[in-house]
Order: structure tokens, then sequence, then C-alpha cells
């Protein structure tokens, strides 16, 4: 009896609170919807200066960065939007654009706000802007002073050879056992390292037709993936590598145990910087990326935000989009968020506050971002980066020689183009 | 003497397994543990320790305190977020226990004692239905969720548990009620008790343990539950702590000490669950198997 | 037993049909609404090109069918998912029976020993995963250190740059959580025995090694023809782990990942949704196989 009773009180306690289920969704017509990962999750110090500035209150969705687009596509493809304004990444342009998912955003920013964000052009599918970039991402040379200090160098390489010498000095010194970090996991991170390399070594992954550009050894795709295996094979990239994501190639660098982080992201710099979160804090400096042609091109990856076309509030949607954007706001995101500004005015402005960590390293290279694709992100960039972290990781491996995985990568990137 | 060199030999072998069994179930959880305890700048450390160094509360304090810490500035306390998040998984996995608990102990007895029509066809269809991916029917779910206004409330995501987590529940409680003699009900009915009756105050005692591992394992199912939560539970309404934990993972910085923190305080409800309801489990068969 | 009382018990009683109906109308009405009528039209979409990149859905007929058998990404996430279901299966039944037995042995503390035991299953995935992540870290985990500190290793060994030991190590991670669900199954279907059957036996002069093979396999047969299909099936399910541990790796992708991968971000969303279909079909099938030949070969009279 007492059994039954015990079980019962039991499992009565959580129906109280199944009572008050239903929650009504939002009515008021100046609530805005929003779904973005945890780093566009504003604090409520910025919510409540939106509201008090344009009278919406934000209701954020907040989720981890990989569920973001399965949420998207689920909503999208059942019909009904997923918030007033979502996320958008720079790779998922193309397939958001050919979808006609997104809202064209022409008109809804005003041109010189626009004009001041460089990365926006990303964001334009058949010319039109889709979305709007909040948090900017390009990749600089992130090094460790102290190292190279040590090991004898005076300053910080600007080729992939004095990159590769530089690292040998420093192993050869037992300063450090793998001085680059780099990841070579089949993860996106590996693969947009590798890009970033072709475009060092002066080069593009397609050309006008989409034709691959990286099978033929003298191509700089190629030269980029026989780069990074030869270094790991010689030991300057820890063995480990292969399955290190880039979020745990930064360990190895905030660690010390890396002097030089190759595909480092401008952001990363003050991240880097902060003893509390780093063993290297006051030895971290940033150079312009590699060359071998005397340009120091880099690629941009930034995030932004755009207004599904079936969204309930897009009067509060944009109201919300124009407001992030405004240089106070952005500095507020890059303080309290750690979101790189994507407006060139708020970098330079923050630089000469002395507020930007190696400011004028990363203010040089924020002018000389590259688009990965001159035509845009394609439809099947998904597809292809998938198929270039799988080969990469495999050449790594040493289960393919770089001609294999080149050859398997354009391949693939063939079949992906095929409808 | 012999006997006696086998009794102990037993005895070791027993202790062994035992040891075998604890070191593999908490040596994981262990690390996890001990790495909530840990300071941060121990984590990045070479050595490895089975202890921690200088163990804090850091963690739990960013998970309790009313402010917290991310990427190194002072933010807003993760806690309203957590606790709620907290509610949400115990209401949702409760109700599902519960309804999946009644459904199964109903259903599971008529699969067993009650003849209608396409009983064993439905039976086979709804174990078969345990075969279904989640992503096989997520959109065709959404949109119905859409159109019935269930997105982002207990009760859609509570039935969609339900659905779910009832295939291995009827399957379990249509055993049990296999092994369960007949002798007993059947003297019942000549008593002139109703089967309805006789189900809830003789039957439903007796399968007393197997209603109480039904109930375990479905409440388990439900509080691990990522991709429900992850495509109906939009908002803090009733997002769960599954879906809340991997969001302290920001760009270039996954905050380890405070993943584990969340998952162990996330362990507490299970673990307390079984603790208490496995007495029932054990005891109630013995008394019921000797009647 | 008579042939009248047999033909009492087969007939039906009065209202019974209606009873039984009555019973499973809300397991009817639930598994129908969210499962069956999602699954048909699931799989009706399957046979249309539903790509959002593309104008229009037209009818296709088996093409995305025929298209899966000849990608390459889909026989390599097939031939994983096969060696995840066989190691899960194995190493999850030997293992779930074995603290199954032990459990059902314990006197003292066996409340204590069962949560210890479903603590795996407590632990959120993603923490779950992380901690492996952790575990299996090539340079400081503490598989690595393990190893070396008793000598069956020199150096660290980077663990998922070999194919084999890393489909290994994902199915590890997986077993470790899902084994205690085989072990409350067959815990349960343990307590159902009635203790003086092996008394009875143990008069017959049977040893333990008989008695097992005579009494207890055959009476858990019902719960263990659910504990190989529920491991089966996750099995076959399998995604958190292998996408933790070693992300979108053809190594380890399962076919769950591949259906994600399609479906989720190449937005090919009816050529997923094909191979989420024929991975349900491939488990049920391999479900079924053993479910019979469990109830086949462990019948007793």
């Amino acid at each position: 009896m007492l059994r039954r009773h015990l079980i019962a009180s039991l499992v009565m306690l959580p129906l109280s609170f199944a009572v008050p289920a239903f929650v009504p969704s939002a009515s008021a017509a100046d609530t805005v919807e929003v779904l973005l990962p945890p780093w566009g999750t504003l604090p409520k110090a910025m919510t409540d200066r939106l509201a008090a500035e344009t009278g919406t209150a934000l209701d954020t969705q907040t989720l981890g960065w990989d569920q973001i687009l399965t949420k998207i596509a689920t909503s999208m493809i059942a019909g009904s939007p997923p918030a007033d304004a979502t996320e958008v990444d720079w790779s998922w342009v193309g397939q958001f654009g050919a979808a006609n998912w997104y809202q064209p955003l022409e008109g809804v920013v005003d041109a010189a706000t626009i004009a001041d964000i460089p990365s926006a052009k990303l964001f334009v599918f058949n010319g039109q802007l889709l979305a709007v970039p909040y948090a900017n991402d390009f990749r600089v040379l992130i090094y460790n002073r102290d190292h190279l200090k040590r090991a004898g160098i005076a300053a910080a390489p600007t080729t992939p050879e004095q990159l590769l010498a530089d690292a040998k000095a420093i192993k050869a010194k037992h300063i450090s056992q793998y001085p680059i970090a780099l990841p070579l996991s089949a993860s996106e991170g590996s693969a947009t390292a590798w890009y970033l390399l072709t475009k060092v070594f002066g080069g593009e992954l397609f050309n006008d037709q989409f034709e691959p550009q990286f099978v033929k050894p003298d191509s700089a795709g190629y030269k980029a993936m026989a780069f990074e295996v030869d270094a790991l094979k010689s030991g300057l990239i820890s063995p480990a590598a292969t399955g290190l994501k880039d979020v745990e190639v930064q360990e190895l660098f905030k660690k010390g145990e890396a002097s030089f982080d190759l595909a480092g992201w401008a952001g990363n710099v003050a991240v880097y910087s902060d003893p509390a979160k780093s063993k290297v804090a006051d030895q971290v400096a940033a150079a312009l990326m590699l060359t071998t042609t005397g340009t120091a091109r880099t690629i941009g990856l930034p995030e932004a935000v755009g207004i599904p076309a079936s969204a309930k509030n897009k009067g509060g949607a944009k109201a919300f989009i124009n407001w992030f954007v405004k240089p106070q706001n952005q500095i507020d995101s890059y303080q309290t968020l750690g979101n790189l500004p994507t407006r060139t005015s708020v970098l330079k402005q923050l630089n000469s506050e002395g507020k930007l960590k190696s400011g004028d390293v990363i203010l040089q290279q924020a002018t000389l971002v590259d688009p990965l694709f001159k035509q845009g992100t394609p439809v099947w960039y998904p597809q292809f980066t998938s198929a270039v972290s799988s080969a990469l990781n495999q050449a790594a491996k040493g289960e393919l020689t770089v001609a294999q995985a080149v050859a398997q990568i354009a391949e693939q990137a063939q079949s992906a183009m095929q409808p | 003497m012999r006997k006696l060199t086998l009794h102990y030999l037993g005895r070791a072998g027993f202790a062994l397994a035992v040891l075998v069994l604890l070191l593999w179930s908490l040596g994981p959880v262990y690390w996890a543990v001990l790495t909530s305890f840990t300071d941060p700048r121990d984590m990045l450390s070479e050595h490895l320790s089975l202890w921690p160094q200088h163990p804090t509360l850091e963690h739990f304090a960013k998970l309790f305190g009313a402010s917290s810490a991310s990427q190194g500035n002072e933010v807003q306390s993760v806690w309203p977020q957590f606790s709620r998040a907290f509610v949400n998984s115990l209401v949702t996995s409760a109700a599902a226990t519960l309804v999946t608990l009644a459904a199964a102990a109903f259903g599971g007895y008529a699969f067993v004692r009650l003849r209608f029509p396409g009983r064993d066809l439905l039976f086979g269809l709804v174990v078969a239905s345990m075969a279904v991916p989640a992503y096989t029917v997520m959109i065709p779910l959404y949109r119905l969720m859409i159109s019935l206004h269930l997105i982002d409330t207990y009760l859609g995501v509570t039935l969609i548990y339900v659905s779910a987590f009832l295939p291995l529940a009827l399957w379990l409680m249509r055993s049990v009620y296999q092994s369960l003699p007949v002798a007993l009900e059947e003297a019942a009915w000549l008593d002139g008790a109703g089967r309805t009756y006789t189900l809830v105050r003789i039957v439903l005692p007796l399968a007393a343990p197997g209603l109480i591992a039904t109930a375990i394992l479905t409440f388990l199912s439900a509080w691990g539950q990522f991709m429900v939560p992850l495509v109906f539970s939009p908002s803090l309404a009733t997002k769960s702590l599954t879906v809340l934990i991997p969001e302290f993972v920001t760009r270039n910085y996954v905050d380890y000490g405070l993943m584990n923190a969340a998952g162990v305080v996330a362990m507490l409800p299970p673990v307390l669950l079984v603790i208490f309801l496995n007495r029932f489990l054990v005891r109630g068969l013995i008394a019921g198997a000797t009647k | 037993m008579n042939l009248a009382s047999i033909r009492q018990r087969l007939r039906p009683v009065a209202g019974e049909t209606w009873l039984g109906l009555a019973y499973v109308l809300p397991i009817i009405l639930v598994m129908a609404s969210l499962v069956f009528v999602p699954l048909v039209t699931t799989v009706i979409d399957s046979l249309y090109r539903i790509d959002p990149m593309r104008p229009g859905t037209p009818f296709i007929g088996v093409l995305n069918y025929k298209n899966l058998a000849a990608d390459s990404n889909v026989q390599h996430a097939t031939w994983n998912t096969l060696v995840y279901v066989v190691l899960a299966v194995l190493l999850e039944t030997a293992g779930g029976l074995a603290a199954a037995l032990l459990l059902n042995k314990v006197r003292r503390g066996r409340q204590w020993l069962l949560a210890v035991l479903v603590l795996p299953w407590c632990l959120p995935p993603v923490v779950n995963a992380l901690v492996w992540l952790w575990i299996y870290n090539p340079s400081y985990g503490l598989l690595n250190n393990l190893l070396k500190a008793v000598g069956l290793l020199d150096n660290n060994v980077v663990w998922f740059n070999d194919h084999n030991t890393a489909l290994l190590l994902v199915a590890l991670v997986h077993v470790w959580r899902m084994l205690p669900l085989t072990a409350i199954i067959l815990l349960a279907a343990l307590q159902a025995i009635p203790a003086d059957l092996y008394e009875a036996a143990k008069l017959d002069g049977a040893g333990r090694i008989k008695c097992f093979r005579m009494i207890t396999l055959p009476l858990i047969a019902g719960g263990l023809a659910i504990a190989l299909s529920q491991s089966t099936v996750f099995a076959f399910n399998l995604f958190d782990e292998a996408w933790i541990l070693n992300g979108s790796s053809l190594d380890t992708r399962s076919l769950i990942i591949q259906v994600y991968m399609s479906a989720f971000q190449n937005l090919k969303f009816s050529y997923g949704m094909a191979l989420s279909v024929l991975a349900m079909i491939a488990s049920l099938v391999v479900s079924l196989v053993y479910v019979l030949k469990v109830y086949r070969e462990t019948r007793f009279d």
C-alpha cells in the first residue's frame, strides 16, 4: 500500500508542472524572433537598449552552430519560417539563394553602411544582398613572439619557405616539438585552411567555368596540400593534428606548444592575449598572411543575419538588423561576445582607441580579404567541402597520396555539381 | 576443503566482476566529475592526475551564480536558463513516462489477454516503428506540429516522446504479462470482477517490477533526447538540458568545465530516480513470484 | 485441460473485442498520427525530387534509390554501420547479460550498483562524447597514459588514424552508453523467473551451466529478443558518437550521418529521405531475423 502511494505521489508531482504547458505564441506586434548561435545571443544590456531605442523586444532562440542549419532547413521545407531573422553563414549563401528562402535586403540597410562592410559582397546571390554580416572572420598568421626570439628569428615569416625554415629552427632548439598548429581532421576547419593555403600559393580553387584548378602538380591547390602533408611528415605539425578540429588546434597554441597558428582567426588574437584563457597571453602577435606572390591574400568567413522570405514580422526584423550593425552595437558585440566588427570604420575606431590587439596588422589584412568563390558561394559547397576534408584527412594519414587526394576531390566536386 | 576453496574462488570472481562493472561505468563519469572541479588552467596541463590538483567550484559557480563569465567577460547568469531547461527536461520526461506507462500497461495487457481483430498486426507495426530513424519523420512531423500549434509546448514534445518510446515499453509490458499466470485473473473473473477492475487491482500490482523497469527506461530515454527538443523546442519555454548544454560551446572557446558541471547536474535526477525506484524493481518481484 | 474448457477459453468473452480496442485506442491514435502517417509521407516524398534549390517537385520514381546504390559515400557509410551493428550487438548483449546476472546475484547494495550501471546513460550525449574525446586525445588522453603506465605502449598513438581502430573506438562509446538498456531489460526478465525452478533443477542434480541453458536462457528469451532488437536499431541509428568524435570523416561515417549530410547540409532532401528509408528497412530486417531465431531456438515445452 505504502509502495503504491509513494509511486503515485512521485508521478503526480510533475503533472502539476505540466498544466501551464501552453505558451501562447508571441502576438505582440513589436516582438522580433531571432535565431542565432551563442555568440549572437545579445546580453541583456544590449537587448534593453534595443527596446528603448527602437521599441522592439527581442525573442532569441539560441542554437549551437551545427544545429542552426538543421533547424532552418526543417522549417523552410515544412513551409514555416524558423524566425523573423536568422543566422546566415557565408557557406549557405548559394543554397539559400537558389532556394529563394531569404528576402533580398536592398534598400533595407542604407548603401553607405553596406559600403562600410566589405564582407557584405559574400552574401550577394544573383546580384541581391541576402544577409548583412555582423561577425567578421578572416585569417591572419598568429605567432608566439617569444618562441621566435629564442630561436633567433627577428621577424615573422612572410613566405611558406620561410615559415618552414623558422619552424625547423624552433624545433631544432627544442623550443617547440611541433611548431606549426594546423588542423588536418575531417572537419570544415581543415578544409578552409587548405583553401587559405591555396590562396597563399597564389591560385584559385576553380576557374570561371567552375573547373577544378587544383589537380596539376604545379597548381596552387596541389602545392598547398603537399605543403601540409610534408610539414606533417617532417614533424613540424603534431601527428595528432589528423584528429584535431580547429578549436582543438588553437588550444595547442594557447598552451604554448605551437609557435604558429597558421590559419589564425583574426578575432582570436584577442582571445590568445587574454591571460584568463591563454598561457601565452603576453607573447602573442599577428602578422600578415604568408604569400608567394607578394600580396598577402587571405579568405574571409563571415557570419550574417538575414530575413526569411516567409518571416512574419519583417518590419521588426529590418529594424533589428539596422540596429545591430550600428557602430556602437558592433563595439558592444565585440567587447561582450568577441565578434570582430564587420564595419571598417569601427575597426579603425577601435584601433585608434587602442582596443584592437595587433590592430594595424588586422586592419591591413582586412583590406586584402578575397572571396573564396569569385562567382559567390555555389549551391554544392557543402558537398564539395566535405569531400575536401575527407580527402585531406586521408592524405594526411597516408591513406592517399596528394595526387590521389586532389583527384578524388575533383571527381567528387564534379559529381556534386551534377543536378 | 576443496569446496571451501571453490567457495572463496567464487567470492573472489564475484568481487572482481563487481569491480570491473564499477570501473567500466564510473571511470568516464568520474572523469566528467573531475573535470567539473578542475581549475581551467590545469585542464591544459600535460600531467595526468587522477584527482584535481587545485579543486575549484568555479564552474559550478558559473552555473549557479548570480553572474557568469563567458570568454573572460562578465555576462548574464546562466542559472535562469539552466534552471528553466532543467525543469523543462524534468516535466517533459516525467509526463512522457506517465503517459507511456499508462498506454503500455493497458495496451500490453490487451495484446496478451484480449482478443480483437488486427491485434497481432497492430502489435507488429508498433514494435517495428522502433526502427524509424528520427530524421525520417522529422519534416512531416514538424508540419503536423505547426498545424496543431504544438511547437514549443510541453504537450507537443511529450506526445513525440510517447510515440518514440511507446513501442519498447509496450513490448516489455507484453512480455511481463505473458510471464504472469492467468489463474489469478480467472479466479477474480469467477468472483464476478470486471476485466478492468481485475487488471488494475490484481494484475498491475503483480506486474509492478516490469512497470518500474519500463518507467526507468522511458524516463532515461526521454531525458537524453536531443533531436526532438532541438527541432520542436525552439525557445526556453520548453527547451531541454541536452539542447542547452552544447550552447556552452562558443566559437573560439569550448568551456569544458562548464559543460561538465552542467552534465554532472543533469545526471542527478535519473540517478536519484533509479536509486529510489530500484527497490521496487527488485523486491516487488520476489513478493509477486512466491504468491 | 479438457476440450470444453479449451473451447471456453478460445471463445471471446462478450465485449472483449470492444474492451481490447478501447485499451489500444490511445496507442493507435498516437502511433498513427505521429509515426505512421509521417512515415508514409516521407516514403512518398522519396519518390519525388524535393530539392529546394531547384524549382518544382517532379515525380522521379525510384531514381533516388538508384543513385544511392551508385554513391560511394553511401557504400562507405553502409559498411561502417554494419560494423557498428555487429560490434554493438555482440558487446551489449554479452556485457548486458553479464551485468544483469551479476546484479541478480547481488544481495546487498543492489540499488546502488544498478544506479552505477545506468550512469553512462544519464550523461547527456554531448557531454558523454566530449568526455570520450578527451579520453582518446592522442597527446593527453587517459587511454594512451594508461596503456603506457602498464607497459603496453611506448609512444602515444593517434587512435583515429587507423580506420579499424577508429570504428572500434566509436562503437565502444556507443556500447558504453547503450549497455544499461540491455542490462535492465534482461534484469527485469531474470527477476521474473521463479526461484523454485532452480531449486527443483538443483535437486535433479543439474549444474550451474545446465541450469543456465535449460532454465535461464529459455525464460529470458523474450527479454533477449527485445534487447537484441533495440541494440540493433540503436546501432543503425548511431550518430552523436561518430559525429562528435570524428566529424564527417569517411572512416567512421554512419548511415544516419550520411542521411543528415544529404538532407540537411546538402539540402537534397528527398535523396536523404530515401537513404533513411533504406536504413530503416535494413535495421528492421536484421532485427526480425534474430527475433525469429531467438524465439525458435529457445522455445521450450
